[in-house]
Order: structure tokens, then sequence, then C-alpha cells
């Protein structure tokens, strides 16, 4: 890829992004706001990979769309190479599209079912007038290859294609504008275990080759340690623990991914650990202060009164962690 | 299955078409002149000049009847056109920008859905006047709100989808998103809707003919030349008989058109057919009876499953062989496609109306100690069974659940099926109180929706404890769910076996690492066939099978630096590999695993391997 | 509950208002002079004495807000306006024949859902039998005979041919009760037809689509009987599309008595629109069509409490 420009500018940083949604309440109905992410702050540099793992309703979704600028933040913004992408124009905010991509989580709903996969790939080059209808549909054929379908299969419809060879058309369209950065939104958990591994080992590789940064969501601890180099925990819109991928993986410090960890089954020991008592609580309804401690089995009361910031961890100087007991807890 | 569709299709779009022409063509048919009077033979019958006989001012019937369609369906088809694009486009456009556009588009189209039709149309004919004219532009305001709203419910839902975010994170320009990607995926239901739409208009157009309040006379319609009959039905009930036949023929042969297009169109309610449950095919011949006990809660022996392919019966589930002990709990693992669930489903004797049983034994051995075939056994007797014998979870708490019923409402409903009459309320109380559930007296009567997944689960698990089963299948429990609740579910099932003594069971799943957690013994399925079974530690420890082994190795665990992957896909149904399933996508094939497929063999006691190498591997 | 039901009223009162200020509109969006219009006779221009006389017996040369108050202060007392032809109050018209009318479109129903609800059922249980394909066809034809045909055909058969009933009519309750409802049931059935192929296909629809759900199946894992499956857990779950859809044809339900009291001679608030519509008595038509249009309102409202009453999850939303 392209050196290096200005190596103090990360290639994306996000500060304070906060998303609420507000739900439809009807002519005579307000609902209170939902908040799915709150004062989030990432910052990713070139070719890094960064990991986010959550339960269901912690917002980790919504964050991949926000740094995408999918969806505008209610506050924060996201600065692409210093440029912040809500201050830009339509247009300009469009051009910068080549350079970040998305591939979704459902391979069956991410491609159109009636437009061939060799015309959705070849999409991103006619828009951004980077190859005219000949060489679009060259360059397609050339993507088709290298993740490792056949250059023949342009011409067919999505539906002719199994789960994980859709995967990888979704991968080819992301690619073929070049980009420098990719929203990888639980791009596995619809597929099968021995297909699973597959499309990570193609991530992987290409990642390698293009040098390309990368944001994998994943409910999934194992799988982001095998594709990251640093993880971000969510819970309930906030991040609860951040640093280096191997090194919570091997000692958490956050309860939260200490028990997140420790639920994950094994096939090498059998649970010993008792696990978390009861559930996620609505993300329209959090408890008040530390949004985990209901579920916390470190909690105190004064855990009840206000949120813990997200910190330099006392013991740990590579990670951050968002824990009002992080000095105590620390075997 | 879709070649069907269209030929049924074929039939009411000749028919349309047939009628299309004939309207089209009226002008050049050797026809009379519609309007022409001939007062001498007023009402007479039918005669070589006039096949269907004159009408009350003596003109021709079936002149005007096919003038009378040319009008028609003239006034229908120009008003849904007009109907379909301006709804269609406040639809779109407010249905992709949501918000004030929204209001200004399809909110404000929806003011028109306030007034009855006819009512509306009334209102402007006291206006405007009767004629041609007004109809058309009446109609057209009567029918673009209902295209609004299709095309706005459509857009709405296909929006959410992400090909189209996926445009939009490619750069594309709104115009591009809406044409190119929404309107073609939108198309389908307006295209029902709009034949749906000739056919109404084309009733209300006849409705204010019939009352004197649309086409005006002399032009010929076939609301007016009923209404014309009427007065002379004493005379000549055939007059009235003829438009009234055109009327409801051309509207039936619309509304037939619709309903194939819809079917034709929409590849998901094709299918549908009776649910198996209302009258069970799956009985195979033979007495349930077993002469011998069998030794074990259940054996699988030989179980064959098969559907209905494009081109013959499929095999699904081939020669598939478990045993379960008392108290053992047997993990069936495997990919999507590999047969597990509809295994799982053949036992309870549940499986889908479109799967026939072919071959085969499933042996239960019950309470009173006599063995049955649960293949062979009645309907009847099997649902005696069901709920009290065999019991299963299923993998979406979420549907599993009746909405519309309360918690003890299912609990209560599980004992009752199986004689138990009092103490109802108590017992739902205590079996909440058993699966953890908290505070079971008020949760007993809340409804589905009002729990968490993981507490719809604890009900679902409830029910099937109820009556004390001697076999739980659990199919995916914990899927659905988040992976702490997974772990308090499977903590549940694990306690659950201890407190109720004997009881076996079947945990299907496609997580090894849920085996690893739960089971004493795994069947490893694949494509259709168990390719080995054994206890979970030896299999794990030693696998006998090159897939097994694969599976192992592509789960994200330990600290490899790169996972190791299965190459390819799991084969289609239709297109089993002749010899060995797996040998196309195995490290290990020689030609011969191409050539015949392995039997089952026992590396060791306990454990079979369907591998033709397995010796060599070992 | 109560605040879904207040919330409901309030949206249905607001779409009452809207209603009634649309019909006001309509006089006035149509471009041209409402007055020349109503006189206008087949392209004719009008006399344009009557012009003016109309004009003023409409307060159509007040200014439009003034209009507008005025209109919306008669409503507020009952007070729709005069008849063009003979200065009848309108108010009185319609209250006495509203009634009637309502009766009808009661009794239709009624019977349409007598029918439809269990034939449904039936022909989802046997779907694909002969008794479904007969019921299917049945609705299907039914579907595509407009009403008017239906009354006109019954006239033809039942009283012209046959002379089993009467060709149509009306005698009060009051006096005689038995041919009341005889006079009743031609016109009643003529439009339950529609209505009742509409109910029974919805319901055949929904049956099937509830049959394949996983509730069914886990009541049927519990060993829950057959006949109890389908009474707890398919029936009632089957209700609310069709509920929906009977919503959806309570529009053309109405508008349908406009057609069925014409054939019938029904002396109910819709058939002597036609005669108004006709003489193109404005105020009226205009009185007329608000009320029922109201009721129209009204009645979707009493759909959206049956909602909440069938389904707990609209009831707590």
């Amino acid at each position: 890829m392209s050196a290096p420009l200005a190596s103090d500018v990360p290639l994306l940083r996000a500060e304070g992004l906060t998303r609420s949604f507000t739900g439809r309440g009807g002519l005579f109905r307000r609902s209170r706001p939902v908040v799915a992410v709150r004062g989030v702050n990432v910052t990713l540099q070139r070719g890094e990979a960064l990991g986010v793992v959550g339960e269901s309703g912690c917002g980790k979704s919504t964050l991949g769309r926000l740094l995408l600028h999918l969806m505008p933040p209610t506050e924060g913004r996201v600065l692409f190479e210093g440029e912040d992408l809500a201050t830009l124009s339509g247009a300009a905010r469009r051009g910068l599209r080549r350079r970040m991509q998305m591939v979704f989580q459902d391979p069956y709903g991410s491609l159109d079912p009636r437009r061939s996969i060799g015309a959705q790939i070849a999409d991103g080059l006619l828009i951004h007038g980077l190859a005219d209808a000949a060489g679009a549909e060259r360059q397609a054929a050339a993507l088709l290859r290298q993740v490792g379908l056949e250059a023949s299969h342009a011409t067919r419809l999505p539906h002719e294609f199994s789960g994980g060879q859709r995967q990888r058309i979704a991968i080819a369209r992301a690619l073929a504008t070049k980009p420098d950065f990719i929203v990888a939104d639980e791009p596995v958990s619809a597929l099968d275990v021995s297909i699973q591994a597959q499309i990570v080992n193609l991530l992987a590789d290409l990642r390698q080759e293009l040098g390309l940064a990368l944001l994998f969501i994943s409910h999934d601890l194992h799988v982001v340690r095998h594709l990251c180099d640093r993880v971000m925990v969510m819970y309930l819109g906030r991040v609860v623990e951040e640093g280096p991928a191997s090194a919570i993986f091997h000692s958490p410090s956050h309860p939260y991914t200490r028990a997140l960890l420790a639920a994950t089954p094994s096939m090498h020991h059998r649970a010993k650990v008792a696990p978390l008592p009861g559930e996620v609580p609505s993300v329209a309804n959090p408890p008040s202060g530390c949004v985990f401690r209901t579920r916390c089995p470190a909690a105190r009361p004064a855990c009840a009164e206000a949120m813990p910031p997200l910190e330099t961890h006392p013991n740990r100087p590579e990670r951050q962690i968002a824990c009002w007991r992080a000095a105590e807890i620390e075997p | 299955m879709r070649r069907d569709k269209l030929r049924r299709l074929a039939l009411p779009a000749s028919l349309l078409g047939a009628i299309l022409l004939l309207a089209l063509a009226a002008p050049v048919l050797p026809l009379g002149n519609p309007v022409s009077q001939d007062i001498n033979h007023r009402l007479a019958g039918i005669s070589a000049g006039h096949w269907l006989g004159q009408d009350e001012y003596g003109r021709d019937v079936l002149t005007r009847l096919i003038w009378g369609a040319r009008v028609s369906l003239s006034v229908a088809v120009s008003a849904t056109v007009i109907a379909t694009i301006v709804g269609t486009l406040l639809g779109i456009l407010g249905g992709y920008f949501r918000g004030m556009v929204e209001i200004g588009t399809v909110r404000m189209a929806e003011i028109v859905l306030c007034f009855p039709p006819m009512l509306l149309a009334l209102l402007v004919v006291t206006l405007l006047g009767p004629g041609a004219g007004t109809l058309i532009f009446t109609l057209a305001i009567l029918f673009t709100p209902t295209f609004a709203r299709v095309a706005y419910a459509e857009t709405l839902s296909v929006r959410a989808l992400d090909y189209v975010t996926a445009q939009e994170a490619l750069g594309a320009r709104s115009g591009r998103i809406l044409l190119r990607t929404l309107l073609p995926n939108i198309a389908p239901p307006l295209i029902v809707q709009f034949s749906l739409t000739i056919a109404a208009a084309m009733l209300l157009e006849s409705g204010l003919s019939f009352l004197g309040l649309g086409v005006v006379p002399p032009d010929p319609s076939w609301g007016l030349m009923i209404r014309g009959a009427r007065t002379t039905m004493e005379q000549a009930p055939l007059l009235l008989l003829w438009p009234c036949l055109a009327l409801t023929g051309t509207v039936l042969v619309l509304n037939l058109f619709c309903d194939r297009l819809r079917n034709a169109l929409d590849p998901g309610t094709g299918g549908r057919s009776r649910p198996g449950f209302l009258r069970r095919l799956a009985v195979l011949a033979g007495a349930a009876e077993q002469p011998a006990a069998v030794p074990g809660l259940l054996a699988v022996r030989k179980l064959t499953l098969e559907v209905q392919g494009p081109t013959g019966p499929v095999p699904v589930v081939r020669d598939v062989n478990i045993t379960v002990a008392p108290g053992e709990t047997l993990a069936v693992v495997g990919e999507s496609g590999s047969g597990k669930t509809l295994t799982g489903l053949a036992v309870m004797g549940l499986l889908p109306a479109a799967v026939r049983v072919t071959a085969g034994q499933i042996l239960y051995t019950g309470r009173d100690g006599r063995t049955r075939d649960l293949l062979r056994l009645p309907e009847r007797a099997l649902r005696a069974l069901r709920g009290r014998d065999l019991s299963m979870v299923f993998q979406d708490p979420a549907s599993s659940l009746n909405p519309l019923l309360r918690i003890d409402a299912h609990l209560g409903e599980a004992l009752r099926a199986h004689g138990q009459r009092q103490g109802i309320a108590a017992r739902v109380v205590e079996l909440l109180r058993n699966v953890g559930l908290p505070d079971p007296e008020s949760r007993a009567r809340s409804y589905p929706h009002e729990l968490s997944g993981g507490q719809r689960q604890r009900v679902m698990i409830a029910a099937a404890i109820a009556n004390h089963p001697r076999l739980l299948l659990a199919d995916e429990p914990t899927t659905a769910l988040d992976v702490t609740v997974q772990a308090q579910i499977l903590d549940l099932l694990a306690g659950l076996k201890r407190s109720e003594e004997g009881m076996g069971m079947v945990f299907v799943t496609h997580n090894l690492a849920v085996v690893a957690e739960i089971a004493d013994r795994v069947a490893v399925m694949y494509a259709g066939e168990v390719v080995e079974e054994g206890p979970v530690a030896e299999v794990f420890a030693a696998p006998r099978h090159p897939y097994t082994a694969a599976l192992i190795a592509s789960t994200p665990e330990g600290d490899a630096e790169r996972l190791t992957s299965i190459p390819g896909r799991v084969p289609q149904a239709w297109a089993m590999p002749e010899g060995c399933r797996f040998a196309p996508r195995c490290e290990h094939a020689r030609a011969i695993c191409d050539q015949s497929a392995p039997a089952l063999e026992s590396p060791a006691p306990g454990r079979t391997t369907r591998c033709l190498r397995w010796k060599e591997l070992a | 509950m109560l605040a879904y039901a207040a919330r409901r009223l309030l949206v249905s009162l607001a779409l009452v208002w809207v209603v009634a200020t649309l019909v006001f509109m309509v006089i006035h969006i149509i471009p041209g002079d409402p007055a020349e219009l109503l006189l206008a006779q087949g392209g004719v221009a009008p006399d344009p004495w009557l012009v003016t006389d109309l004009r003023e017996k409409l307060g159509l040369d007040q200014p439009l807000m003034t209009q507008y108050w005025t209109y919306l202060g008669g409503l507020a007392q009952g007070n729709f306006g005069y008849s063009l032809l003979d200065d009848h109050s309108v108010a009185d018209e319609i209250a006495l024949r509203l009634p009637r009318t309502l009766e009808l479109v009661g009794a239709a129903a009624l019977i349409a859902l007598l029918f439809g609800l269990p034939l449904g059922v039936l022909a989802a249980l046997r779907a694909g039998e002969a008794l479904d394909r007969l019921l299917s066809s049945l609705a299907a034809l039914a579907l595509s005979v407009p009403v008017f045909v239906v009354g006109t055909l019954i006239i033809l058969v039942l009283a012209q041919n046959l002379r089993l009933v009467p060709a149509g009519g009306y005698i009060a309750f009051a006096t005689d009760p038995l041919r009341h409802l005889g006079l009743l049931l031609m016109p009643a059935i003529t439009i339950a037809v529609g209505l009742g192929a509409v109910v029974l296909r919805v319901t055949r629809g929904s049956v099937l689509e509830v049959l394949e759900r996983d509730h069914v199946r886990a009541a049927q894992a519990r060993g829950v009987s057959v006949a109890a499956i389908i009474r707890r857990h398919v029936v009632r779950n089957a209700l609310t599309p069709v509920v929906t859809v009977v919503a959806l044809h309570l529009g053309a339900l109405l508008g349908g008595t406009v057609l069925v009291e014409f054939v019938f001679n029904w002396p109910g608030v819709s058939g002597y629109l036609v005669r108004s519509v006709e003489s193109r008595d404005y105020p009226e038509v205009m009185g007329i069509v608000l009320v029922i249009s109201s009721i129209f309102v009204l009645l979707n409202f009493l759909v959206d409490l049956l909602y909440a009453v069938i389904d707990p999850r609209v009831r707590h939303g």
C-alpha cells in the first residue's frame, strides 16, 4: 500500500461517540430515547485490526455503522485521516467511501438477490469512476479469484451460492475500491464452523497482503483473538475494557470480560466457575451507576452511584478499564 | 417448483390476454355500431344477426358487450396506471427518506383512506357530474394511497436489508439506490397490487355506472347494461345475464391471475401443505411391539429419511444408528444440513410433512419395561408418550411459546394432557422454581413477551420436564442465547440430569465446545450420516474420522496462529458423492474413497467410525 | 389497556375532524366555480341568476374561513345544513335513515363471520382435499361477483322466477317484526357474500400459516391433543390477520350498502345518497358522506381495541 502520510495522524479516530434512538412513539406518545452507544473513543492505525466484542445489546454493530458514518452520531465525531466525516459535504463523503468499506453478518441479506454478483462487485468501481464497464468486469473477475471463487461465477445470481461463498463475494465487493479500512460486522457468526475458519483465514490473509485496517465485530472472543491486535469489550453501550487481544484473552481484568471468557464453553475443560447471574438489562432501561453492577460478582453499593470512566488500568499500563474496583480485584 | 407455478399462471394469463385483445380489437371487428338503435326489434331474442339478442332500444347486445369491455377496461387501466405511478413514487420517497418527507407523501395520501371509496367517488361525481373523465380522476385518487402504502411498507423492509446499506457504504447516490436497488426489489408486490387494483377499479366503475353515475349513456358499459336490463328483466331475463357474466368473468380472471402471480413471484408460499400432525403420514408398516426388550432407553436403527426432490426422492438422513442409555447424555453434533435436527424430530414423531420415513426402527423402552418401535406406533399412542416419556426443547424460545397464552397456560396444558387434574397451579409454580425462574408466582401469570430470552428457555424446559420424562431431546437449546445465558442454561440442564433420576438426554448442537461441556457420548453427523460415535473424551482426544478431526481443528480455540479450515462446502442433498460423502473435502482421501461408501466400523469398544482408512490414519 | 384505548380514541377523533375538513374542502379544491359546477348540465352554461342564488344558499359568497367556522360550528350542534331541493334538515333525514343502514351492515357482518370463520378454519384443516378446493373456488367466485350483480340475480331468481321472496322494500320492525327480518335478509345476504368470502380466504391462509409456527409444534411435543391445539394455539392466533383484513374491507362494506340499498329499495341513508347525487343536492351529499365516513373511522377504532383484546402484546406495547 501507499507509504504512511503523516504518521502522527491515525487512520481513524472517533471521539465521544454517542448514538441514541428515539422509538417510534406515534402521534400522542413520545418514547424515551434509547442510548445504544455512549461516549466511545476509538483509535485505529493503518493496518491495525481492532476487535469489538460483546453480547446482544452492547452496541457493537451500531458502533461499526457510526464509524463508517452510515448513521450520524448523536454526539461526538469521527475523523478519517483527521477529517471530520460529519462536516464533509455529501459529495466529499461519498468520495471517501471508496476508502472505507463494510462486510455484513448475514450473507443472505447483504447481496441484492436480483443482480449478478459480478455487477455487484463492480458497483464500487463504477460509482467512483475507477474503471470503465469493461475494466470493472475484468477487475471483478480478478477479485473473485482473489477471494477463492472462479471468475466464471460473475454472471450468476446470489442464490446460486452457499453462505460461505456469499460471504466471499461480499468481501470481494468490499475490496473492489481498494479501501484502507473495513468494518466486518459478525462476518462469520451466520456460518457453519468449518466455513467460519475459511473466512477468518481469508480475512487474515487479505489484511496481511493489502495492509488493511480492520474493525472486527464479534460476540466470540476466540475468533477475535485469532484475527485482531487489540480488542474492545463492550457492555450495554459502553466500552468496559480495551487492550492487546492476547493479553486480555489470557488475563482479563474487568469482571465482565472474565465472566464472558469463563462462560464461553471450551473443548478442553469443563466450566469451573458458576455462570453469571441474570441477563443483560434492557438498553432502554439501564442500571444506575456502573452498567454491569447488577450482574457483577465484585459490585459494591458505591458502584451504583456513577459509571466508572475508561481509564488506564492501575496495574497494567497497556490496557484501559472502566471499573471502580480495578486495583482491588486484580490478583 | 417455479416452472410449475409459471405453468399455473398460463391459463388466467391467456384468458386475460383474450379479453384485452377483444377489447382492443373492437373497432376492427365486424361489429355494428354499439349505439345505433332499432326500436322495432327491441328485446328481440337471439338471431343470426344478433348472437346475443337485442336490448331495450334494439341495439346489438354482443356489440355493446365488446365495446363495453373497451370502456370499462380503459377507465380501470388508465386510473390504475396513474395511481400506480403516483402512489409508488410517494411510497418510495416516504419510505426511503422518512421524517418530514414521509408525512408529506404517504401520510397525506392516507387521508383518502378515511373515506369508504364508493362515498368519496359519489362526492366527486356530485361536483363534477358523471362521465368517463370524472371516473378516471376519482378512481386514480382512490387507489393512489393503496400503492403508496404498499410501496412504503416494501421500501421500509427492503431498506433495512444489508444490501441497501452496502450500496450506501459504496458511496452510491440516493437516486442510484432508489432506481437500481430499491425499485427492482419492491416491484413484485406492486405488480400484484396493479392487477388487483384493475379488478377493484372495474368493480367500482361498474357500480357507479349501474347507479347511473358513471359512464354516461348511450356509451356502452357493463354496469349501464345491467342497469338497463334490470328494468326489463321480466320480459328478457337473458339480457341481464350477459353483462353480469362478462363482468364477473373478467373480475374472476383478474383475481385468479393475481393469486397465481403472487404465488409465482413469492417463493415462500408455494409448497405450503397441511402440516403432518393433523394426519401423521410417517407411520411404517408392521407391529410396534417388540418381542424382546432392548437394553437401554432409546435405540435408533438404520433410520433413513427422504424428501421429494426435483427429480425424485432425496435421502436427507441415511442409515443412522444411535443409542441412549438411562441417565446418559448423547450429543448429536453436525453442521447445517447434516440431518441432526431431523433425526431428533423423527424420534418425537414431529417430522415436517415433506419428510418421509422410509426405513429403520426407533426402539424406545418405556417405564413398563416393554419396547416399542416409535416409527410403527399409531399417532394416538405416540401422543400419549409425547410430553410424558419423551420431551423436547427447541432452538428458539421466542417462537416456541404461544404469544397469546400466559406462562402457566403452557405448563398447565402439559400437565393436563397427561391426566393431571388437581393442584396444577401449585405444580406450575414449583416447576418454574425448579428451573430457576425468579419470582415464579408472578411469572406464571406473565405473557411470553414479558420475559427475556433466557427466561423463556427456562419456561420451555420447565414444560418439558413437567411429567418427569424418561428422555429429553434438546435441539440447539442455547444457540439463540447470549454466551453468559447459554452458560446458565447448560448449568440448569446439567442440574436437571442429576435431579431427574435416570433421564436420558439427546442434545443436538453445532458447537463442539458445548458438547464437551454437557455430553457423555457424542455422535458426529455429516451430510445425513453418523460418521463417528463414542465417548466425548475419547473422540475429542483421538478422533477416528477425518471430519471429526478437521472440525476440532477448525474450532477457534488454543494458541495456533492460523485456524485449520475444511475446504469446500457440505454437498447438497441431491448431489451426494458416490463413495464417502466427506471424501471431496478430506485431506486423506484416496481414489478408493470416491468409489465405495464406507461401512460403519468399530475402532474400539463403544466407538464407531465410517471411514475406510481409519486404521492407517490412527 | 386504558391508555392504549384513550390514545386510539384521540387519534380517531382527530381523523373525524380531518374527514369533516376534507369534505368541506372538496368543493373548494376542485377547479372551477362550485356553484357553476353544480348547476352545469352537459356543458351548457347555467343561468347566472341561478348561480348567484345557489352561491348565496351555500354561503359561498362568504370568505373561506368564515364558511369553515360556520360549517364546523353547525356540525358541533348537529346541523348538517338544508337540502337544496326541499329545504329539509339534512340531519333529520340522516337520523331517520341511518339506523336502517347500520342494521343492514350489522346483519351482513354477522352472517359473513358466522359462515366465513368456521368454513375458513375447516378449509385450512382440509387443505388440498376436495372440500378445501370446493370452498376456495366458491370464495374466489364470490369475491369476483359485484355486489349489485348478486343483488340483481337474487331478485331475478328468487323474487321474479320462483316468487319466494318479495323483490325488496321495507317494513318497520315495530309494524311487523317477522316481515321486517324477512326483508332484511336478502340485502344482508347480498352484502355478506363478498365479505364472507374474504373472511373465509383470510382465515384459511392465516390458519395454515399458524399451523407451521414453532409454538404449535412445541404444544404437540407436550402431547396436547389435536383438538386442543387447534382451539388454543391455532384459531386464536389466526384471528389477528382476519381482523386486519375485515377492517380493510369495512370501507367496501359501507360503500356496498349504497348499491344494495338501491337494488332492494331499502330506505337507508346510503340509497338516499344516490338520489341526492343524481339531483346534485350538495348539502345532503356532504352530510351523508361525512356521517358514514365518521362511522367508518370509529369502526376502525373499535378494530384497534379488538387487536388489544386478542393480543396481549398490543395491550402492553
